[in-house]
């Protein structure tokens, strides 16, 4: 606990810990100081901007006050009474104003403009400037999300220092000199990060701003509503911002546990997938001459009359993106209702993490962080690799077992890694042992769904130390609680049917995964719940409209185990699931109500003591540890496929940018995984091939043209291929040049 | 992979920090890319570094000495910096404008000379200076100028 | 060595080519090295500090203080940086130290690293200066074929041309491989400084004087020029003086004395106008306050800087409006672009002056010239924003009559015939855009 100091701020006495900056502590002490380039999360501060000069007692230059740290004794006088002050931060906004557009009308800015608002409190009431201003072609398109004002940029460095120091992407620079000083791509080549939305919300001017939403809402004509993203497992805290009943773009509400303020892109900008040309609005039935729009009642009467049929030889495919209500009140309508306990999820969940939880935010805090698993953590969870970059910067050493990490594993080596982690004398183990505050990442398919890492965690004694602890990356955004409101919806065994006769799919994920299609095939009838006419359109028997995220009530849990709650932010132009699943189960003699707290409240009896939804509240906390529970022993591992010496493995990898809704952002088309084959610099070499060229990667019968990408850091003998690129392709591939 | 890269990741051991190289790195480029970097220049470099070819611009962007446009084969600047001014450099440069036929800033059409006017070259005890592919001449006066010219096309 | 007129700095480059190891030790060169290495590390920065050698790069902040403040216990390297990034208009001295007695800069590198426990020295050269850097670089190489390093690595930097690298945090920058932008101090580099470590960072004068310190000792220097500011100093002179060129001196000699008596007086018979003593980025000074003695206080006391003690020399030829303009545009053209009022108020600076010296302005501008004058005074991130203000703010608060003379008459009152007249400016080979035609 750092000691506390005392100052004084505008005559104002105030005690805050001895680290804290001067901006925090003139807050603390009910003071502005106002600031542009100042944002603590992008880094040491760089007085840039020179909006917060201020006066301090013993020192005749004004100094930059957002570099100052609050020491003993410090008398610190604002603009608010010093009049030095006052036009030292005068002279920053007229200089700032002096070629600044008059852009306000017409600018997205306007009206949630640090710049307006700072110029009103301490700008000057007239321009002095009389010559032309600096011009710009204007927007210039930084890539198809972000549009780029230059004129209208007060060059602060914000969204300059991101690109460098957070998402450590390097690809927005500022170039040239002095006034000549502009922001830029290499080559105005598009911004393709995953982290590039954050400029957006970072810039305090309107010189960045995002693309689609451009001349799309005034800030006092909208509503915000507080709710949480389910692209990925991590589950930001999210605004969406909501105009005339239709989400017009979702800004991050910053969670300091989860995202510190951070979303990626696929969380900011897929939004639009819900007013998708193909999106689904009413019944669909297969009748003799292909699909037809039915009533609902119709709709139910048929998925009723499949379900009796069926005799309980039913499997339900889950997304793992379904609300615990949905997923609750389908197992209660399924299970409940029909006898119908086979259920598959895109992968497995274990609760064995529980005993080693921690917020996201402890990994910036480590001292080591090891991180396996074949996936790039960034594909799977964008912002965890943004809290691992902040441990590396803040001095933590973060170890990579994968193919490409600074420990080469081969695909499908991690639980082995781990095995041999634990064993004793391992160098690496033996680190985390005697470390206080180390944390372990699975990232990547296999390993039980965090079964091995919470194993791993229990050797190595993480459950005595506060500051350990491990986390599993899921593909899924709230698979665990899925599986577990399933579970909990009925108390019998889950037993796969020999035949199925009505295959439930449950969601755009489960639609879209090749497992799945093929049980389709099996299956006599198939009944699915999706949102896009295209991904179902040629083999569901019965398709009901679902809703989106952003559409629904209820709760989710990311991948810390915390659970969260989601606000519907706009109507869905179908009904709510719980609505239709009410209605159906009701057929059944199932009372499940249409109501999410309602049925929050019932499977909290079950799964967490009985909280309410009401409780949750709009940053949820973080349940503490439990006991550990060994999990289930590993199942046999798959063997290794066997290749030949001009075979590769293949590896295919699930991109973050990607799926259904993503597919119907055409902004979003540039941030897709390109078509390429990643191979190592040495299996390369032998097959005489170089970064770019086109090159056929094969396996029995299928043949794929992709470009190769050569990566020094990848492991040898793997050939890595986007999913969506990798169609039929076997487990064994050639590459070979085109 | 072209020559430059062995040659600059030899440069990354000069310091601590292998980004430190990044001048050194672009002055090579640049030698071995006629006088300019090209993008291809510094995406030689980003290689070379391990950072990006942004990053690389970035930095070329911000020293005058680096050269993001195509220059002639020789480069001609002439110093108006006050000293140099007090001295009579704009009669220098008149006369280097009027021989070459060029503005300062631009190239000879045939390639060979590009012209400008820089600051201080830290010449000024020898005003007007004028330096001359790195070579300082000074002082050079108005008279001088064809001489020096046509001993630079001369040097071939 | 001449009592009269010591030369401390540049001796013996007249008679011999010291830029030869072997002619170096003849005049015994490296002689001090073998002292210094013989003494305690705080002996050494003692007599330093004894000698009260100032910072010659124009700061005059003491050595010896500097390198107190070092920090200690850091657990990381202690780096010494030199800065030859001389680019000072009207500053050459630095230059000849580089090429014509480079080996006494590597003594003074190599006692000093001693002084303050560093193995590791950075000589960051300006890119322009390639002669010098071949000097330099073969000098090294003589020094450390003689085994004189002593396990310390001398690494040269070439700058690539910007005079904002100049600024200590801009050159640490630089030197990191970042853009030439200064840091915000606190924290300053004696704590925070190459690659975070406690780095000690002077210009190439400053510590090529520490072997003659080391010989003499303190005490023997400080009979040289004045209690405030011992030793000599390099004097650049240029400008409209009949013999240009560096005169070493004792400090505390007046300008006067430098500019007849050293530099044979105005050239051409013509009149002195203006004075600038420290290179362009000092206030200017009229021909009554010449009498001041050249020394960092004084300077300071008659309203002016030492600086680079770079001393321009301005006759009656020239347009006072004119040589603000030029003045103007290098700061515009150097501006590193990272705070708002260097970056903005130079562009705005230049605007007025062009306005002003094509007879298109009014009084009421003369007000405003001074108004963005205040604005950017003090308030910059670093004192590049502080010496863009000084040549206009204080030619015309010396030249006033000059200014008025052009708004009222519409026009400059030379006619078209001043000295400086029509030089064109580097900031105007770029892009339209930014060299902005100015409506009336």
């Amino acid at each position: 606990m750092p000691d506390l100091v005392s100052l004084t701020v505008d005559d104002r006495v105030v005690q805050v810990p001895s680290n804290t900056g001067l901006v925090e502590a003139a807050l603390a002490a009910g003071v502005e100081i106002p600031v542009f380039c100042y944002e603590p999360r992008l880094g040491a501060p760089i007085g840039a901007c020179r909006m917060c000069l201020v006066e301090i007692e013993g020192i005749p230059k004004l100094q930059a006050g957002c570099t100052l740290t609050a020491i003993e004794g410090m008398v610190v006088r604002t603009a608010a009474t010093s009049a030095k002050a006052a036009d030292g931060q005068e002279s920053t906004l007229e200089f700032i104003l002096a070629n600044h557009p008059l852009d306000c009308p017409v600018c997205d800015k306007g009206g949630e403009c640090p710049l307006q608002d700072l110029t009103f409190r301490y700008g000057p009431g007239r321009t002095r400037m009389t010559f032309p201003k600096v011009t710009f072609d204007k927007p210039i398109p930084v890539s198809p999300l972000i549009a780029l004002d230059r004129e209208r940029c007060i060059l602060c460095y914000r969204c300059t220092r991101f690109s460098e120091e957070v998402a450590e992407d390097g690809l927005l620079i500022a170039r040239n000199r002095g006034a000549r000083s502009e922001i830029a791509t290499f080559e105005d080549e598009p911004y393709r990060s995953v982290f590039s939305g954050n400029v957006i919300e970072l810039c305090p001017v309107g010189a960045l701003t995002s693309s689609m939403y451009r001349f799309d809402a005034r800030p006092w004509e909208i509503q915000n509503v507080p709710t949480v993203c389910t692209g990925c497992a991590t589950g930001c805290n999210v605004t969406a911002t909501i105009r005339e009943g239709k989400v017009k773009r979702i800004l991050s509400r910053n969670h300091a546990e989860i995202d510190r303020g951070w979303l990626c892109d696929k969380g900011r900008f897929t939004y639009p997938h819900l007013l998708a040309r193909d999106r689904i609005t009413a019944p669909l039935q297969r009748g003799p001459k292909g699909l037809k729009e039915v009533s609902w009642d119709e709709a139910l009467d048929a998925a009723e009359e499949m379900l009796r049929e069926a005799e309980g030889a039913i499997v339900t495919a889950l997304s793992g993106s379904e609300t615990t209500e949905i997923a609750y009140a389908l197992g209660r309508l399924l299970r409940g209702g029909v006898g119908a306990h086979s259920a598959v999820l895109p992968e497995a969940t274990s609760d064995a993490l529980e005993a080693f939880r921690l917020p996201l935010s402890a990994i910036a805090e480590a001292e080591l962080v090891v991180v396996v698993g074949d996936d790039p953590v960034v594909e799977r969870a964008p912002i965890v690799d943004l809290w691992l970059k902040e441990a590396r910067r803040r001095g933590a050493e973060v170890v990579a077992c994968s193919p490409t990490g600074t420990v080469q594993v081969a695909p499908g080596g991690s639980a082995a890694l781990c095995q041999g982690i634990s064993a004793a004398g391992n160098e690496l183990g033996q680190r985390l042992r005697n470390a206080d505050r180390a944390v372990l990442v699975w990232s990547g398919p296999g390993g039980g769904g965090g079964a091995r890492i919470a194993e791993l965690a229990h050797e190595l004694g993480f459950e005595e130390k506060p500051g350990c602890g491990a986390f599993h990356l899921p593909v899924t955004p709230n698979g665990r609680a899925v599986a577990a409101a399933w579970s909990a919806s009925a108390d019998a065994d889950e037993t796969r049917p020999e035949t199925i006769s009505v295959l439930v799919v449950s969601g755009e994920d489960a639609a879209a995964d090749p497992g799945v299609r093929a049980l389709a095939e099996q299956a006599e009838r198939v009944i699915v719940v999706t949102m896009f006419h295209e991904l179902v359109g040629g083999w569901a028997d019965l398709i009901l409209p679902a809703t989106g995220a952003l559409e629904r009530d209820g709760t989710t849990m990311n991948l810390e185990g915390r659970l969260q709650r989601l606000r519907r932010a706009v109507a869905p132009p179908c009904p709510d699931e719980l609505a239709w699943i009410s209605k159906l189960a009701a057929r059944f003699d199932v009372e499940i109500s249409p109501h999410a707290s309602a049925v929050f409240a019932e499977l909290s009896e079950h799964l967490f003591q009985d909280l309410s939804m009401d409780e949750i509240g709009l940053r949820a906390a973080l349940p503490s540890r439990t006991a550990y529970e060994a999990p289930a022993p590993a199942a046999q591992p798959a063997s290794v496929p066997e290749h030949g010496a001009t075979e590769l493995r293949l590896q295919r990898y699930r991109a973050l940018i990607s799926g259904p809704a993503v597919e119907r952002v055409r902004e979003l088309e540039f941030q897709r995984p390109e078509r390429e084959v990643e191979i190592s610099a040495v299996d390369a070499r032998q097959r005489g091939i170089s970064s770019g060229d086109p090159v056929l990667v094969r396996s029995n019968g299928t043949s794929i043209e992709l470009r190769a990408r050569v990566n020094r850091r990848l492991v040898e003998g793997i050939a890595r291929v986007a999913e969506e690129h990798a169609a039929d392709l076997h487990a064994v591939v050639e590459v070979v040049k085109a | 992979m072209t020559q430059i890269y062995e040659r600059i990741r030899e440069l990354r051991r000069k310091y601590p920090q292998s980004r430190s190289a990044v001048m050194d790195a672009l002055r090579l480029a640049q030698t071995e890319h006629g006088g300019w970097l090209p993008p291809e220049a510094l995406r030689e470099v980003a290689d070379a570094l391990d950072v990006t070819p942004a990053y690389c611009h970035s930095i070329a962007s911000f020293y005058d000495m680096y050269h993001l446009e195509p220059v002639g084969k020789h480069m001609v600047e002439v110093c108006t910096n006050l000293s140099c001014a007090l001295a009579g450099a704009q009669a220098v440069l008149d006369a280097f404008a009027h021989e070459l036929g060029v503005r300062p800033g631009e190239t000879t059409d045939d390639g060979e000379m590009t012209l400008r006017a820089i600051e201080c070259a830290g010449g000024c005890g020898r005003a007007p200076v004028v330096v001359v592919d790195h070579v300082y001449h000074e002082p050079l006066r108005p008279e001088d100028v064809p001489g020096l010219l046509q001993e630079l096309r001369g040097r071939e | 060595m001449d009592a009269n007129n010591p030369i401390l700095l540049m001796a013996g480059t007249q008679e011999h080519d010291l830029t030869r190891l072997d002619e170096y030790r003849a005049v015994s060169g490296y002689k001090a090295l073998e002292r210094a290495r013989a003494l305690e590390p705080q002996a050494v920065m003692d007599e330093i500090s004894a000698a009260t050698l100032r910072g010659r790069g124009g700061a005059g902040f003491p050595m010896g203080r500097k390198a107190s403040l070092l920090a200690k216990g850091t657990g990381k390297p202690t780096y010494l940086v030199i800065n030859a990034d001389e680019s000072e208009p009207g500053a050459f001295k630095d230059r000849d130290v580089l090429r014509m007695t480079p080996h006494r800069l590597i003594e003074g590198c190599l006692i000093t690293a001693h002084g303050i426990g560093s193995k590791s020295v950075f000589i960051y050269i300006r890119g322009e200066y390639a002669h010098e850097f071949d000097v330099m670089r073969d000098a090294l190489e003589d020094a450390r074929t003689a085994g004189l390093l002593g396990g310390v690595t001398i690494v040269l930097h070439r700058g690539a041309g910007a005079y904002i690298c100049g600024e200590e945090t801009a050159l640490l920058e630089s030197l990191e491989g970042q853009r030439g932008q200064p840091r915000p101090r606190p924290p300053f580099p004696p704590v925070n400084g190459l690659y975070g470590a406690p780095t000690q960072i002077n210009n190439v004068s400053t510590i090529a004087l520490v072997p003659k310190i080391i010989e003499l000792g303190a005490a023997e220097f400080s009979k040289i020029g004045v209690p405030s500011a011992p030793g000599t100093a390099v004097f650049s002179l240029s400008g409209n003086v009949a013999e240009p060129g560096n005169y070493e001196r004792p400090l505390g000699t007046t300008l006067r004395e430098l500019i007849y008596d050293v530099a044979g007086g105005i050239a051409g018979g013509r009149e002195l106008k203006a004075v600038i003593p420290g290179g362009s980025s000092v206030p200017v000074l009229t021909p009554a306050e010449i009498d001041t003695p050249m020394d960092y206080d004084s300077i300071q006391a008659a309203g002016s800087f030492f600086g680079s003690a770079a001393i321009i020399v301005v006759d009656d030829r020239c347009c006072m409006v004119q040589l603000a303009l030029r003045a103007e545009q290098f700061y515009t053209h150097e501006s590193c672009g990272k705070c708002t009022p260097c970056r903005v108020g130079t562009r705005w600076l230049v605007q007025l002056l062009t306005k002003i010296e094509e007879g298109r302005g009014d009084r009421s501008d003369l007000d405003l010239l001074e108004g963005v004058c205040d604005r950017m005074l003090g308030k910059s991130l670093c004192a590049l924003g502080d010496f863009a203000v000084y040549p206009v703010a204080s030619y015309l608060e010396k030249y006033r009559g000059e200014f008025e003379a052009h708004v009222d008459g519409h026009g400059c009152p030379f006619g078209g015939a001043s000295s400086i007249e029509g030089t064109f400016a580097p900031i105007d080979q770029h892009a339209p855009n930014l060299a902005e035609t100015v409506h009336a």
